[in-house]
This record gives C-alpha cells, sequence and structure tokens, in this order.
C-alpha cells in the first residue's frame, strides 16, 4: 500500500511519513486537554472515579446507560467553570418501577 | 492621580515574565506615561540586569517595606529620556521577607503618583506569588507554546480568578513561526481554546531578545526587530488602543511584506 501510494504520488518515503503522522501540535493539545481536566478539577483521582462512579449509579437508575463511555470536562466561561458530564444513553425508556398500589 | 497595578505573572519559570514586564514597562513610558516597573522576585531578582540598571542599586523593595528608607530612595531612574522608574527586589532575603498587605499598600502609595505600576512576579504559586497578586487589579499572563508552560498558566488563571482578579490577559511568547507552519508547534488559536482567556500579544522567538538582555537594554528600544515591535503593540493594548493581533508568519515572509510596504509608499510618495 505505502509502495502504491508511493508510485502513484512519486514521493519519497520520508514526506510520506510527515504526511501521514500525526502533527506534534496536535498530539500537545490532545494530551493538555486531559491535564487541564484534571488540573481544574482539583481532586484526587481516586475522587474522581468515586465521583463519576455515583454519578453513573444515580443516573443508571432511571434510564439505560453505557457504563463505559462517560466523560467529564470543566470548562471555563467568562466568570464562572462549569463541570460538563457526557453519559451515553443506550435507553431513554423510564426504569423506575410503577409504584405499587 | 490613580494608575493601574498590573501583575505579570506564569507560574512557570523562563517563559519571559522578566522581559514581558520591562518591555511593556519601557513601551509604556515611550508612550509619554509615567512608569514604575516592581521586582517581587525577592531572592532572584533579574528585571535590575534586564533594564541595565544593575549597578545602581542602593535600596530595594525590602528596605522599603521595612522602613529603612523612603519609597522614592528605592526607585532607580532608567537611563533613557522617559519617566520610567525601577523598585529592585532584595538579593540577600527570602520571600517571606514580605507580606501581600504590605505590598499591597506599597503600590497603592506608587498609584498616586504614577501611570502604570507593573509588577514582576516571581515564578511558582507560593508566598512570592500570593504577594504580587495581592497588590494588582489586573493580570498578564505570559506563556510559551509549551505543554508544561501552558498547563502553569491555566493553573495560575485558576488562582487568579478564586482570588478576585478575574480575565486576566495572555502574552504567547517565543513563537517560532516556521514551527507552527509545519505543525510542531501549538499556535494562537490553540492555546487560546485551551486556556479561555484573551490574548493581548504574540512574541516571535527573535534573537534580538537574545542580544537585548545581553546588552541590558530592552528589546522595545529596537522598534524593527520583530519581538521590540510585538511588545510595542502590547503596550499600545495595555493602553488602550485597539490593534489587531498579526499573524504570525515566517520571518522572511514578514520581512519581505514590510519592505513591501515600504516600496509602496516610496512610489507613492514619490507620485505625489
Amino acid at each position: 500500500m505505502r509502495e502504491l501510494l508511493r508510485w502513484l504520488f512519486n514521493i519519497s518515503g520520508k514526506e510520506l511519513d510527515r504526511a501521514t503522522e500525526v502533527l506534534s501540535k496536535d498530539t500537545a493539545k490532545q494530551r493538555l486537554k486531559l491535564v487541564l481536566i484534571q488540573d481544574r478539577l482539583e481532586l484526587a483521582p481516586e475522587k474522581l472515579e468515586e465521583m463519576k462512579k455515583e454519578i453513573w449509579e444515580v443516573v443508571s437508575k432511571y434510564m439505560v446507560v453505557d457504563d463505559d463511555f462517560m466523560e467529564f470536562e470543566v470548562r471555563r466561561l467568562d466568570d464562572l467553570t462549569v463541570l460538563v458530564s457526557n453519559i451515553e444513553v443506550k435507553d431513554l425508556s423510564d426504569l423506575t418501577p410503577e409504584p405499587a398500589i | 492621580m490613580t494608575g493601574r497595578t498590573i501583575v505579570i505573572t506564569s507560574g512557570k519559570g523562563g517563559v519571559g515574565k522578566t522581559t514581558a514586564t520591562a518591555n511593556i514597562g519601557t513601551g509604556l513610558a515611550m508612550r509619554g506615561h509615567r512608569v514604575v516597573v516592581v521586582d517581587t522576585d525577592i531572592g532572584l531578582r533579574n528585571l535590575d540586569v534586564i533594564m541595565g540598571l544593575e549597578n545602581r542599586i542602593v535600596y530595594d523593595l525590602v528596605n522599603v517595606i521595612e522602613g529603612t528608607c523612603k519609597l522614592n530612595q528605592a526607585m532607580i531612574s532608567d537611563k533613557h529620556d522617559y519617566e520610567l522608574f525601577l523598585i529592585p527586589a532584595a538579593q540577600t532575603r527570602d520571600k517571606n521577607s514580605i507580606e501581600p498587605e504590605q505590598l499591597r499598600e506599597m503600590c497603592a502609595e506608587l498609584e498616586k503618583e504614577f501611570d502604570y505600576v507593573l509588577i514582576d512576579c516571581p515564578a511558582g504559586i507560593e508566598q512570592g506569588f500570593k504577594n504580587a497578586t495581592a497588590a494588582a487589579q489586573e493580570a498578564i499572563i505570559v506563556t510559551t507554546p509549551e505543554v508544561s508552560a501552558i498547563r502553569d498558566a491555566d493553573r495560575v488563571i485558576g488562582l487568579l480568578e478564586s482570588s478576585g482578579l478575574h480575565r486576566p490577559k495572555l502574552i504567547i511568547n517565543r513563537i517560532a513561526a516556521d514551527m507552527v507552519k509545519r505543525g510542531d508547534m501549538m499556535d494562537q488559536k490553540d492555546v487560546e481554546s485551551l486556556l479561555a482567556v484573551e490574548v493581548i500579544g504574540l512574541v516571535p522567538a527573535d534573537e534580538h531578545t537574545v542580544v537585548a538582555a545581553n546588552r541590558g537594554i530592552p528589546v522595545v528600544h529596537n522598534a524593527k526587530s520583530s519581538a521590540g515591535g510585538a511588545f510595542l503593540r502590547i503596550a499600545a493594548r495595555v493602553d488602550g488602543e485597539d490593534i489587531p493581533l498579526m499573524d504570525m508568519e515566517p520571518k522572511t515572509g514578514l520581512f519581505s511584506k514590510f519592505k513591501g510596504m515600504v516600496g509602496m509608499s516610496g512610489r507613492a510618495y514619490s507620485h505625489a
């Protein structure tokens, strides 16, 4: 495949490496994004995991949610800082049991 | 007269706080303002050497705070014809020799006499940082387009927020245009999206800055150098002028553009 690409576009191996490589600035950005979330929370990693688990447990009482996909992000707006959490919902149907009469 | 006290801070060391303080201070003085720059990096002072005033120091910041000299005795006049003064840090003391409240009082005193009081903050987030930030109403954060500097800048932004210094401005220092171009260095947009603060200046990596430090003459004195020009524009923005940020282009590009502009105006002149 590489050889074919090289032949087709008549470019050297080095140029091809360069073109298919992830830009180092994008790696930097991606890594920073994750580090800043952690830093801004000022919460120990195990505390963060604990909070994640608890929030997940609460939400999963009411709807079917993915057990893997849960994101946290701390966003800084003009004068306030907000915690944004994304949880993937598998099924929105109400799971709460009908009240017994 | 009530001046503005602005702290220049970064978290990480070696990103250019002192250089920025010297150049913005000089730039503001060149614009006709009365300016005093205060080095609060007690034990590791450097603003004096960057400004070329190291041989004139008699009294320092701690002397003023402790009352061993008067405020104006510790103010060293800049070599040039501007209203620019330096209050140097003490070199043989430590950061705990002063309290935030004492520095705040001193700056309040200076604000009566000066248009701008710029505080050069030490690296770190300990006592020295607390002293320096307590005295200011505004903050400028210096960073470079590197992961470590940006991470520390973010931390400092958070700390400033919680101590009531809202909306700090950001200077991105030492931008290497050729690296940005090939995707090996974060650009203004990248840094802005991570830190979510307003950028007030983009300073290119420029050999002139090193030469300026060698000579003890801030690079703004060389308005034709790319870093000098950038710092002059930052001073103007601090002063309230609305100057758009320049795109960082490779040095040759910028230079030829500049030459083109000069050439064009020359032609226009000959036609007139």
